[in-house]
């Protein structure tokens, strides 16, 4: 007897030594994320990689599939009226949310209501502004009536900011910042900051057979080297991307598999137009002629679509408009022309995002070059929001802009002003009247010319959008990603 | 009644100090650049958006509005919540807080059980072969970075020979490559500050005078010698345990750890007015608490400090 507990207490002392023994079992993929989410509540914050996380817990009326395109999720199907100003959901009725209760129209209405709401404070809250009126003419049916017509709403709902959640925990004002309850494919276990997220399956998910993973493990490992190791030996399973200099690592292994795929992002240099001589296009025009696109491409972003105008390469709305290809001879009359001199201009550059800080340093030379006088000034991410992107405290700067499920989410508010201090009345008329449209063809007429525009003015200086190397340990089977909002879906994903 | 005055006049001391930090701190992380608003909110957000966010945060007030707010509620002992994740700042600091501590105490016993040995035997065998070890010990020790001997360890232990995990935090066998490199480089300092104490101690006179009373080489060098040796050591020692105890940024970052470096790093670079603000009075007071506990064993070493 006295053996026997001496025994169990063994096993149970081994057990806890090894971590938990359900973490060692079959069916749990060992994810490696860079950095802690923010928060678990998806009407509260603008990560990316928050929303990357808050997929799997919540879901949205509609999604976007692996190609862009929204297809139904907790809404079977919707109709706009034809003035765009009704919109009708039909909803599910078998989905069920994770604490048990039933999905339905009340918990629609609920989550805009929050939204919505000022308490709130979500920072997506003016993308839901135009829904003026919310009806449940019955359980499962949702009525949006719109102040305006406005397309870009459908893209809203389709976001992670879109996620539905219960009306009654929305009423008892839980805690959703850590203790996410949603009707995803996974449920929320544990979050231990900055170490740890666990998630187990939701047997009762709506759709039939998935998700397929037992559980999910969100490692966060904030240091490349050890996210690399970890593939290398196995001690996680997937990453969200790899950084193109770690590629030669993984050269011959047979047992990680990198997956390379156009990103949404489009790499721009942004330029102050409030600036002279910046604001002279001949100037502009110098900068986009002397900078050998490709080289940047390929040496700071791992390679990537050359693109010439304000959209992602692989866009539906992308048309490309080649106006100013690499010219150094070009540019350097153009500067002589427009009177540049010797005049000093500062890239700045955000210094947490390696990438754009070998860009910035590429452009810094290839700008030299044509005999401008360029110097760099690395800015914290604080920083470069409040001084550079809403202070306008710089000449020059080099970033990325994610993708977006609407191409308004890109170009809102361009010509009449943003970061770059652009200034173009017809622009900003097409743009806006842009949203009121929701055939595609027309839209895209409109979207066109808007896009030559920018491509011949230059308010940024356009690169391209660039690959991403997913990687996965060759055991793993169907790990999605949906470029468009850079967010990965673990509802297929496999273990062999 | 001596020490009753002493214990008061450490305690006020230790509360003009926090005072005097978190005032600054809160003015300091106002003026430079950056705003939580904004780092909610991202680049889409409308300027609507945004300035809902800050009356939200209480962030558009005015500065001296906002101070007084915030003195008004740490008298109360409340931090606030963090503006970002809007989670209690104590709690915040207080998940975080025991992993620190093991971590801390645990290079910091690392540094104790090298250095202060090998400090006493290089200054007592000066020149000798320990010596020699003690001293190159002691400058790579204090050259090597420590995130790159994480690394090399990780790299070594977790990685070419794995016995140990590669990242987490669940078990003690996590902690032992990160307590190593921080003790290490810990180790070092002691090692140095050990050594020329005792060396200077050999030199004083008393020393002689203890010799010449016939007292035997054992009872003076560590007997005399060493207690006297051990009081800048015990200063230096308090003060690193100090410094690791806001915080080992680096070490968390390399093996992954949740500790308050991390949190205090993020809370940093998000401009998490509230968090930074809790997490320095939070330092403030751990820094002092240690001070004052050294300064106490220092007059258990000799009550003559106390006097004074």
């Amino acid at each position: 007897m006295k053996k026997r507990i001496i025994l169990s207490l063994l096993v149970l002392a081994l057990v806890f030594a090894t971590g938990s023994a359900f973490a060692q079992g079959k069916g749990i993929l060992n994810f490696g994320l860079s950095g802690n989410p923010d928060t678990l509540d998806p009407h509260k914050t603008s990560g990316t990689l928050t929303f990357q996380v808050l997929k799997s817990f919540y879901d949205t009326l509609i999604e976007p599939d692996t190609k862009g395109n929204l297809v139904p999720a907790l809404a079977e199907s919707w109709t706009a009226s034809a003035d765009s100003k009704t919109w009708t959901f039909k909803l599910r009725k078998d989905v069920v949310f994770h604490n048990g209760q039933k999905f339905s129209a009340k918990d629609v209405k609920a989550t805009f209501e929050r939204i919505k709401a000022k308490e709130t404070a979500s920072p997506k809250a003016s993308e839901f502004a135009v829904i003026a009126n919310i009806a449940t003419p019955d359980d499962y049916t949702v009525v949006f009536t719109l102040s305006s017509a406005y397309t870009p709403l459908l893209a809203s709902l389709a976001s992670g900011w879109g996620a539905i959640l219960p009306a009654e925990l929305i009423a008892a004002g839980h805690n959703f910042a850590s203790e996410p309850v949603g009707t995803g494919p996974f449920k929320f276990e544990k979050w231990v900051r900055d170490n740890k997220i666990t998630m187990a399956r939701n047997d009762n998910y709506w759709m039939k057979g998935l998700p397929k993973l037992l559980a999910v493990e969100f490692n966060i490992i904030p240091e490349r080297a050890v996210q690399v190791q970890g593939l290398l030996s196995g001690a996680i399973e997937a990453v969200e991307f790899v950084d193109p200099e770690d590629l030669p690592v993984f050269e011959g292994n047979n047992k990680v598999v990198i997956k390379k795929e156009l990103s949404s992002l489009i790499m721009v240099m942004g330029i102050n137009h409030s600036r002279a001589p910046l604001d002279d296009l001949r100037v502009r025009q110098a900068i986009s002629y002397a900078i050998d696109k490709q080289t940047v491409m390929d040496v700071a972003y791992g390679g990537g679509k050359v693109g010439h105008t304000f959209m992602d390469t692989g866009n539906a709305y992308y048309t490309d408009f080649p106006y100013y290809s690499y010219n150094p001879e070009k540019a350097k009359a153009l500067l002589k022309e427009a009177g540049v001199g010797n005049k000093e201009f500062t890239i700045a550059v955000p210094q947490n995002y390696a990438l754009h800080v070998k860009a910035a340093e590429l452009y810094q030379q290839m700008l030299e070059k044509v005999g401008m006088n360029v110097k760099l000034q690395l800015v914290d991410w604080s920083t470069w929001l409040s001084s550079v992107y809403s202070g306008g405290n710089y000449d020059l700067t080099v970033t990325g802009h994610t993708g977006k499920l609407d191409p308004d989410g890109t170009l809102a508010g361009y010509g009449g002003g943003k970061y770059v201090k652009w200034m173009n009345a017809p622009v900003l008329e097409k743009i806006k009247k842009a949203v009121t449209i929701s055939d595609f063809a027309e839209r895209k007429k409109l979207y066109t010319e808007v896009l030559d525009t920018m491509a011949k003015e230059l308010p940024h200086f356009y690169l391209g959008t660039s690959y991403r190397y997913g990687a996965t340990r060759s055991n793993v089977v169907d790990f999605r990603m949906t470029p468009n909002i850079d967010t990965f879906d673990f509802r297929w994903t496999e273990l062999k | 009644m001596d020490l009753v005055r002493f214990f008061a006049k450490r305690f006020l001391r230790l509360l003009l100090t926090v005072f005097i930090i978190s005032t600054l701190i809160f003015f300091v992380i106002r003026i430079i650049p950056g705003d939580p608003a904004l780092i909610i909110a991202g680049v889409d957000a409308t300027a609507e958006d945004i300035q809902i966010i800050r009356e939200k945060l209480g962030t558009d007030r005015s500065l001296p509005m906002q101070y007084l707010g915030w003195l008004y509620s740490i008298l109360r002992f409340d931090f606030g919540n963090s503006m970002i994740s809007g989670e209690p700042v104590t709690k915040l600091i207080f998940e975080r807080f025991p992993l620190t501590l093991t971590l801390a105490l645990m290079g910091i016993a690392i540094g104790i059980l090298v250095a202060i040995p090998l400090g006493v035997m290089s200054a007592v065998k000066r020149w000798s072969l320990w010596d020699y070890f003690g001293l190159v010990f002691s400058q790579a020790g204090m050259a090597i970075p420590s995130f790159w001997l994480g690394m090399v360890l990780l790299l070594l232990f977790a990685v070419k020979i794995p016995i140990f995990p590669l990242f987490g935090s669940e078990s003690f066998a996590h902690y032992i490559l990160p307590a190593l490199s921080l003790g290490f480089g810990r180790a070092a300092v002691i090692l140095r500050l050990a050594r020329a104490s005792m060396v200077e101690e050999l030199s004083k006179e008393y020393v002689i005078t203890a010799r010449a009373k016939g007292l035997t080489e054992r009872m003076v060098k560590y007997k005399h010698a060493l207690k006297n040796a051990l009081l800048p050591v015990i200063t230096i020692t308090g003060i690193e345990l100090g410094y690791m105890l806001g915080g080992a940024i680096i070490i968390e970052q390399v093996f992954s750890l949740p500790g308050l470096g991390r949190l205090f790093l993020f809370g940093i670079y998000q401009r998490d007015f509230t968090l930074i603000q809790g997490g320095v009075v939070f330092v403030a007071i751990v820094f002092s608490m240690i001070n004052f506990l050294a300064d106490i064993l220092y007059s258990v070493v000799n009550p003559k400090i106390r006097v004074e």
